[in-house]
């Protein structure tokens, strides 16, 4: 079954399922559908569960189990997920995809000592090539999918490895924190995913915070955007900045209920790279390990607000780096700067 | 005559990108007469409006998301609709552009 049913509501499915003016093996195919979609949530709940157990039980497992296998799919301008498996290294698109994926997973791997999105070793599942001049890249909860752009707003998703970094950290929060995709903590999760997406970035790069542009998919902007005058979707270090395509909020006090994650996410993505410019260095030593620590830390919070967020990266600053005072004023400093 | 015709207004939202979100200089919009749809298409699409209006959350993250609006046969209501949920024909009727 394609994947396509997942998210189609249960109570349309179980309409269609007795819509009589449907024939009957349509009416079959949307109740098989809607049986299926509840089974599916009641897994997905159990192995929430599960997950969260064991991760609380057995720290140690993540050196146990084996490092993830990376898989790439074609899906061949189509939409139907995941699409036909793709033998290494496949296309240019292909390539990126398995080199920068196995690159993300040693990035949590050798930083932070994650083995894999879930820290049991799941597979890192992509599929290329999805629908046509497609101008996005996702998560949809099990896998990343990346379309290749139109040419001219946007090129190939897979171009820009904070991209790559930014989607697959959305299985990190999933799998930890467990953050909610509206009001605060949609934006603090949309920013956890712009955080280790340009931290992913600079590292592959051995780029230092003084080097380091802070800009995300600034690799997938097509040749019309940067006619316009646009660099990047967001500017970690400006998100107000008119080159970005997406302008943020700098502050909190801007900050209202139901706002898009996409926006509201530029408050604590300016928090992050005012601390990690203070403290200097690079930003996956410290700043970097406060963040991870304060995402992976803790039983999950799904509604977690950026307050409680900031107040434990204060917490954690002063524990995991008590000999170095000055990354707690940073982080203090940064957090107080955009109001929180 | 156009204004004749149930016209669904339909917008791209979201994405990686954040189309048509605050701050954006990206948005896709499109629009097409509900009587073009397939007869399937048109079912899901009035169930779709007599649902809730918004879908239940999901693991999914950074998705598209589509408001759409048929102001003569649905009257106000806007509906935000997963793209997984949406038929291909009303996906093919919006066009990204900037702003």
């Amino acid at each position: 079954m394609s994947c396509q049913c997942f998210i189609i509501p249960e109570d349309v499915l179980e309409r269609f399922a007795k819509d009589k003016s449907l024939s009957e093996a349509q009416r079959k195919s949307f109740a098989d559908a809607a049986q299926f979609e509840r089974k599916w949530r009641k897994l997905r709940a159990t192995y929430g569960k599960v997950s969260a157990a064991a991760n609380t039980m057995l720290a140690s497992r993540a050196q146990t189990a084996a490092p993830p296998t990376i898989t790439v799919y074609n899906c061949n301008h189509g939409t139907t997920l995941p699409g036909i498996p793709v033998p290494y290294p496949g296309d240019a698109t292909a390539k990126r995809a398995f080199v920068e994926t196995k690159a993300v997973a040693d990035f949590y791997q050798k930083l932070f000592g994650r083995n894999s999105v879930d820290n049991a070793g799941k597979t890192l599942m992509s599929s290329i090539h999805f629908s046509v001049n497609y101008n996005n890249a996702f998560w949809n909860g099990t896998q990343m999918t990346y379309g290749d752009g139109d040419g001219n707003i946007f090129v190939d998703f897979t171009r820009s490895d904070d991209v790559i970094g930014h989607e697959l950290t959305h299985g990190v929060t999933q799998f930890s924190a467990q953050l909610a995709y509206s009001n605060e903590a949609g934006g603090l999760n949309e920013s956890i995913s712009d955080v280790f997406g340009s931290m992913f970035r600079q590292w592959r790069a051995k780029q230092s915070v003084d080097k380091a542009d802070w800009l995300i998919g600034k690799d997938i902007m097509g040749p019309g955007a940067i006619a316009k005058g646009y660099r990047c979707l967001r500017d970690m270090a400006d998100p107000a900045a008119k080159h970005c395509l997406s302008q943020q909020p700098t502050h909190y006090s801007q900050y209202k209920n139901g706002m898009d994650p996409h926006y509201s996410s530029g408050i604590p993505n300016l928090a992050f790279c005012k601390a990690a410019k203070a403290i200097g260095g690079n930003s996956w030593e410290k700043a970097g390990k406060v963040w991870y620590s304060a995402l992976t830390g803790f039983a999950p919070q799904p509604n977690m607000k950026m307050k409680t967020f900031a107040n434990r990266t204060r917490t954690l600053a002063k524990s995991m780096f008590s000999k170095d005072p000055a990354v707690f004023t940073a982080i203090n400093n940064a957090w107080i700067a955009v109001g929180l | 005559m156009p204004n004749e015709i149930d016209l669904l207004l339909v917008e791209r939202i979201g994405g990686l990108a954040g189309f048509g979100v605050a701050g954006s200089r990206i948005r896709c919009r499109g629009q097409l007469a509900f009587n073009s749809l397939p007869d399937t298409d048109q079912r899901l699409v009035e169930a779709l409006f007599k649902g809730h209006g918004k879908s239940k959350p999901s693991a999914q993250r950074d998705t598209f998301s589509y408001r759409i609006s048929c102001a003569r046969k649905f009257g106000a209501k806007t509906v935000e609709v997963p793209e997984a949920a949406l038929p291909a024909t009303i996906i093919a009727c919006v066009k990204d552009e900037l702003i």
